[in-house]
């Protein structure tokens, strides 16, 4: 709990929130149609976490990674993911080379994953040996070769994607790596409105140049200003509930949840939560965390990290569905009043 | 605007609070009722007849209902976590929660419009389980006592009271109990008719057999009163009309003053004026009874004749009732019936110098003068016992040794003398008599006696 000059005043959080209101009006700007997307984008950013985009080919999860790129001024990478990538052509590799005095010496190559933006396309078409190299340096931010270990550069994130269809193929990321990723966003089709828009707008569908961009010291401010974002107790608390709330046989666990879920979320479900929620406050402008921020962010922070049984599967359930019933059930103040006493806003 | 959350908060947990514990004490409420109400239906059937404790107890709510609340006020929600609520309803984003560690003032134009959440409570429902629970208490209360007894098998005993009641009724006319306790019988009767009940007869059966019994009693010593006291008149009453006859015949003043001295002893004996059953003789008639005249002595007799009509439409009650035996009627009847005075009036009127033995006179009317066993009955003697066909066993008699061996003392050919002693003073005509020593018993003759004797040594010329 940070004492009582940590908390934000109103000028000191201003510039943040401004920075994040021109990132979001920027973002908005180039990528129509996708406002919430983009929020929960930038928001994964402020909380420097991973992100798993999930959509069909086309609907501009390249065109997104770029453009956050841009507007932050980092350094951006893609990798292709197929079932023939190495390890090493991701992380990097060791080459022999001549150095100027004749002597060979094995030199570091390194791989695209030395940047601050990653965009691993298709990551689940790459082998498990290729996904678990991605590990580490989603973890750990740093990549361990011959027993060397070399740091990523700062920010880093890693912004997945893969194809929900043409599963043939494809090896579906392990549980653990899933776990790695802050949020999962479905990226869906636009509406014929948008379509417009994009197709009269720009020509060849060229997204336009952003006309702001951030510095990376702005950048810094607005971690910095992250790290002072206030978790109330009763807030802390309510994401504890929840997260233990998705285990089955749990104190507070919903029927649904003990009927679908064969193991609930971990704590770095709720760590995650935490810390994208503060992301979420700071977007609006507050200093400190509400229930209201924790909503906004759970179901994109859990609905990959619930493992649901066949039961769910036969019934066509989803992790989503689950998350969205649970905070419908869970009382967030924890009050635990009577059902048949009910608080009503005036 | 801080200023204002803070008191709006503060509304909110007090109203909050309220609401819990006015909740807690409906419930709690709700459930004493039901209890209460309970515990009076069981009390009520189960026949106890007190329920003031219990109807008290229903006030019991009152402090059961403050300490509801007071329960509760125990078990409300932590301060943070109402703040904690009110921050969300109130869509505070954080910033009251955050207050409980920092200073917020800077955020107060931040936050929205402070107002006080609402409390919706949903409790109609709870509200009608109190209403029907204070609805069954009152019920359980003012039930007829004839519904609160339906489990009750009541013991069918109207017809049994209704006889005992026409009898205390009855008693209590023929004064043969007083008014204060035929009234304490009658309500006795009517206490047992409506607390019979079929679960437990045998308290009833007994008081009602107890009431019958001393009823009966009552009755069969009136009866046997009423028998004694017709008896009394009626030999009284013979006696007197015997004495008018016999005045007329010449009766001597002292023989009549005898006779008078002798029906007085009679009237005294019926104890008319004692006992269950009361009659009674004009005073200056008693009074007098040796100078009665003739008008007097008949006012008399018609005196006794009322008494014992009287005595005798008692009994004819009683015996409808059947109260009595038939039989005691027929005693009564018997004890009505007069003797013949003429003979009586002839005896009085043979004494002379009042040497009248009033022992004969009372054995007279005792026995209603002449009759079958009286001085006048003819004696009757059957055939002699027919020895044919008998066949006797021999017995060798002794030898007569003995007989010569006895003395001869001698032979008087005197009278017996009698001495004092040999006259019997009770009855049997060998009594006293003396084996041996020249003394015969001498017994006394009655004057109902002598005919019979003088008929027996008649026989012989019959």
């Amino acid at each position: 709990m940070p004492e009582a000059n940590t908390i934000l005043k109103p000028e000191e959080l201003k510039p943040a929130a401004e920075l994040a209101r021109k990132t979001l009006e920027q973002l908005d700007a180039i990528l129509l149609g996708r406002t919430e997307l983009h929020r929960l984008v930038l928001i994964g950013i402020m909380a420097r976490g991973h992100i798993l985009f999930e959509g069909l080919p086309g609907l501009g999860k390249t065109a997104l990674v770029r453009t956050i790129g841009q507007i932050l001024k980092l350094d951006f990478k893609r990798i292709q993911f197929t079932p023939d990538l190495m390890p090493g052509d991701v992380l990097g590799t060791h080459i022999l080379q001549e150095t100027s005095s004749g002597k060979r010496e094995l030199v570091f190559q390194p791989g695209p994953v030395f940047t601050n933006i990653l965009l691993a396309d298709e990551i689940n078409r790459a082998s498990p040996k290729t996904q678990s190299a991605m590990l580490e340096t989603m973890q750990e931010n740093c990549v361990t070769l011959l027993g060397t270990t070399r740091a990523l550069p700062q920010p880093f994130f890693v912004l997945a994607s893969q194809n929900p269809i043409e599963l043939e193929g494809t090896y579906p990321l392990p549980e653990a790596q899933l776990d790695r990723f802050l949020f999962r966003l479905l990226f869906e089709s636009v509406d014929a409105e948008v379509l417009d828009q994009i197709i009269s707008g720009r020509r060849r569908g060229e997204l336009p140049t952003p006309t702001w961009q951030m510095e990376r010291a702005e950048l810094e401010i607005l971690f910095q200003t992250m790290g002072r974002i206030y978790l109330p107790r009763p807030v802390s608390r309510y994401i504890a509930r929840l997260v233990s709330a998705t285990h089955p046989g749990s104190a507070e666990a919903t029927a649904p949840v003990n009927r679908y879920v064969s193991f609930g979320a971990s704590p770095r479900a709720a760590i995650a939560i935490a810390e994208a929620a503060r992301g979420h406050a700071l977007l609006n402008g507050r200093p400190s965390v509400g229930f209201e921020d924790v909503k906004a962010v759970a179901q994109a922070v859990m609905n990959h990290r619930l493992i649901l049984n066949y039961q769910a599967r036969f019934d066509r359930m989803t992790a989503a569905k689950l998350v969205m019933e649970l905070l419908g059930q869970l009382d967030e103040t924890g009050l635990n009043l009577p059902k048949d006493v009910e608080l009503a806003k005036a | 605007m801080m200023t204002t959350h803070s008191h709006a908060l503060q509304i909110f947990a007090r109203k909050l609070a309220w609401l819990l514990m006015l909740r807690r004490a409906v419930r709690w409420m709700s459930a004493w009722f039901f209890v209460c109400g309970v515990l009076i239906l069981a009390a009520r059937i189960a026949g106890t007849p007190s329920l003031k404790w219990l109807a008290l107890g229903i006030l019991m709510c009152v402090p059961l209902a403050i300490f509801a609340a007071l329960w509760e006020r125990r078990r409300l929600p932590a301060f943070n976590k109402i703040r904690a609520s009110y921050d969300h309803l109130e869509k505070c984003g954080g910033l009251l929660m955050a207050e409980e560690t920092a200073e917020m003032s800077a955020w107060h134009a931040q936050l929205p419009a402070a107002s006080v959440p609402g409390l919706r409570w949903a409790g109609s429902r709870s509200l009608l389980v109190l209403f029907v629970a204070a609805l069954f208490v009152a019920v359980t209360m003012l039930l007829p006592e004839r519904l609160t007894h339906l489990g009750h098998r009541s013991l069918e005993v109207g017809k049994i009271v209704d006889q005992l009641q026409a009898e205390v009724q009855t008693l209590a006319q023929e004064k043969i109990i007083d008014d204060k306790k035929s009234d304490d019988l009658q309500k006795q009767l009517a206490q047992l008719q409506k607390d019979a009940s079929g679960y437990n007869p045998d308290k009833t059966w007994e008081a009602l057999d107890h009431i019958k019994q001393s009823d009966s009693d009552l009755a069969k010593q009136a009866a046997e009163e009423a028998v004694q006291k017709t008896e009394s008149l009626t030999e009284a009453e013979t006696l007197a009309q015997a004495m008018q006859q016999a005045a007329d015949e010449g009766m001597t003043a002292a023989t009549a003053s005898q006779a008078a001295q002798d029906l007085e002893s009679l009237l005294n004996a019926a104890k008319l004026e004692e006992g269950v059953l009361n009659g009674k003789i004009p005073p200056e008639l008693l009074a007098n009874l040796n100078g009665l005249n003739k008008e007097q002595m008949e006012k008399l007799v018609k005196a006794m004749e009322s008494n014992k009509n009287s005595l005798g439409q008692t009994l004819g009650d009683l015996a409808k009732l059947k109260m009595i035996d038939p039989a005691m009627l027929a005693k009564l009847g018997d004890a009505g019936k007069k003797g013949n005075s003429d003979e009586l009036a002839a005896y009085l009127a043979q004494c002379q110098g009042g040497n009248c033995d009033s022992e004969i006179l009372f054995s007279w009317l005792r026995h209603k003068g002449g009759g079958r066993g009286g001085p006048g009955a003819e004696m009757t003697w059957d055939n002699d016992t027919s020895e044919k066909d008998l066949k006797f066993q021999e017995h060798a008699l002794p030898p007569a040794t003995q007989l010569d061996a006895a003395q001869l003392v001698g032979v008087s050919k005197a009278a017996p003398e009698l001495s004092a002693n040999d006259i019997a003073t009770g009855h049997g005509a060998l009594d006293n008599a003396a084996a041996s020593g020249g003394s015969a018993h001498a017994q006394a003759i009655l004057p109902e006696q002598k005919q019979a004797v003088q008929n027996f040594f008649k026989r012989d010329n019959q």
